[in-house]
């Protein structure tokens, strides 16, 4: 009994255990994170295409995930759906979603990207609009 | 031949003082003069600030709801306005910080039938708490039209059992008033090294207030205060002002009780709250004046659950945009 258990738990950690010898997993780091509007997670496509929804109640961890070259926006698909914010996260794209490993455990989570940048773009529009805040402030002190 | 030799050397070194002489003498005067400051009236002048440090005082518990004893600062992250802040400039034990307690009592007409509990539990409160050297405690209590200062920076021995009981008391509830009061008192002698926290002894039913609610939220907030409520209405029979008081509680990072509880509960809830709170401070991500909305968010063990005031103010300019509000 304890052997054909350990040996489904084995067949089951299987694939995230071959994943993360062939080392398939990218490293990122969350940098803003904040709850959004669950209805992309939960009608993808159908948003864009379908009749229109109606909004829903519930909110959803919205995460800015920065790899080396790529910077992913990734929306979970309930509420309660959090990754730890450690400083670096092991993640995996997997048919259109983003797999994340949550920390050292054996099991991943998967998130709908939202919106995908080239990372030097999302840079410079990031300097660019810390930039107007700054200009804006300014202004509004000097009035 | 060393005549020439040395002609060329002196030559060399005079080549590199002179445009040295020059930058160091000249350059500073022309551009002085180039870029004259703006023209000010004698003592018109703007001095521009922001906040360069944020002060969090925050409490740590597991999926039991219980304190965690060790937690390292690699264990959380700070959302500040959704941007994750990991670097802290220091992570300590808050309890180590001096107190500043402001117990506000609610004397109102509404609470008639409670307010000798009230009073007996403050009392028990004062008197069994154990106060370090630099701790202070200030008493005021409110209703009519008036929030009344009985004692301000030292009170552990003088709010007694007579006293009390000459309290004026009956008539409206100015409670947001009150709050807006307690609050400036606080912010008047408020020192970086003090730990500013209201008790509340209300059942949360403002009736003549000037200020309103939000508004004293505003205020709560913006002074970096934790208000600890304790509802004095009957906890079968919850009631909008049990919704205020929560609400203030949850704002501020302080905890919502109950009068039902008893003196002994209360008082060890808010002391249990007060030994376990830690403090981090880091810079503020972001240039942008106004409110900033704020959560702790576990890095490893997702169990971890964290509490802590919903925001702050970072004041440009020393003011602070009234629709930012939480």
């Amino acid at each position: 009994m304890k052997r054909a258990f350990l040996f489904i738990l084995a067949f089951c950690n299987l694939p995230i255990l071959l994943v993360a010898q062939i080392g398939m997993y990218q490293h990122g780091s969350v940098v803003r994170m904040h709850m959004g509007d669950c209805m992309l997670a939960h009608h993808g496509m159908t948003v864009a295409f379908g009749p229109p929804a109606i909004p829903s109640q519930d909110s959803c961890p919205e995460y800015t995930l920065v790899s080396t070259n790529v910077v992913y926006v990734i929306v979970g698909k309930s509420s309660n759906q959090l990754i730890p914010l450690s400083e670096v996260i092991d993640f995996r794209l997997h048919r259109n979603e983003l797999a994340v490993r949550v920390d050292d455990a054996k099991r991943e989570t998967k998130f709908t990207i939202k919106e995908m940048f080239v990372r030097s773009d999302w840079e410079r529009v990031q300097h660019h609009i810390e930039a107007e805040m700054k200009a804006a402030e300014v202004r509004e002190a000097e009035r | 031949m060393h005549k020439v030799l040395g002609t060329v050397l002196l030559c060399t070194w005079l080549s590199l003082l002179v445009p040295l002489f020059l930058v160091q003498t000249i350059y500073p005067r022309d551009l002085l003069e180039l870029h004259p400051p703006p023209p000010t009236k004698s003592g018109d002048f703007t001095y521009r600030s922001r906040a360069s440090e944020v002060r969090l005082v925050f409490f740590a518990t597991d999926e039991h709801n219980r304190r965690v004893e060790k937690l390292q600062r690699d264990d959380f992250a700070v959302i500040d306005n959704g941007w994750v802040i990991r670097n802290f400039r220091s992570f300590t034990s808050a309890s180590l910080i001096k107190l500043d307690v402001t117990v506000l009592i609610d004397s109102s007409e509404s609470v008639q039938p409670r307010f000798h509990q009230e009073i007996t539990d403050v009392l028990a409160m004062i008197s069994q708490w154990p106060w370090e050297p630099g701790d202070n405690i200030s008493v005021l209590s409110f209703s009519g039209m008036d929030v009344h200062a009985l004692c301000t920076g030292n009170c552990r021995y003088w709010l007694t059992a007579d006293r009390a009981a000459s309290l004026r008391n009956g008539g409206a509830t100015p409670l947001f008033d009150a709050v807006i009061t307690a609050t400036n008192s606080v912010t008047a002698h408020r020192q970086p090294d003090i730990w500013p926290v209201i008790i509340l002894f209300s059942d949360g039913n403002d009736t003549i207030s000037k200020a309103t609610f939000h508004a004293a939220i505003r205020k709560v907030i913006a002074s970096e205060e934790q208000i600890y409520t304790v509802d004095l209405g009957d906890p079968r029979r919850p009631s909008d002002g049990t919704a205020v008081l929560r609400k203030m509680a949850n704002d501020s990072g302080g905890r919502f009780l109950s009068l039902s509880d008893g003196p002994v509960k209360i008082l060890n809830d808010v002391m249990d709250d007060l030994h376990s709170g830690l403090l981090v401070t880091y810079a503020p991500p972001e240039f942008s004046s106004g409110f900033h909305s704020i959560q702790i968010l576990p890095t490893h063990n997702l169990s971890l659950q964290f509490r802590c005031r919903r925001g702050y103010y970072d004041h440009y300019s020393g003011s602070a945009r009234q629709e930012d509000g939480p």
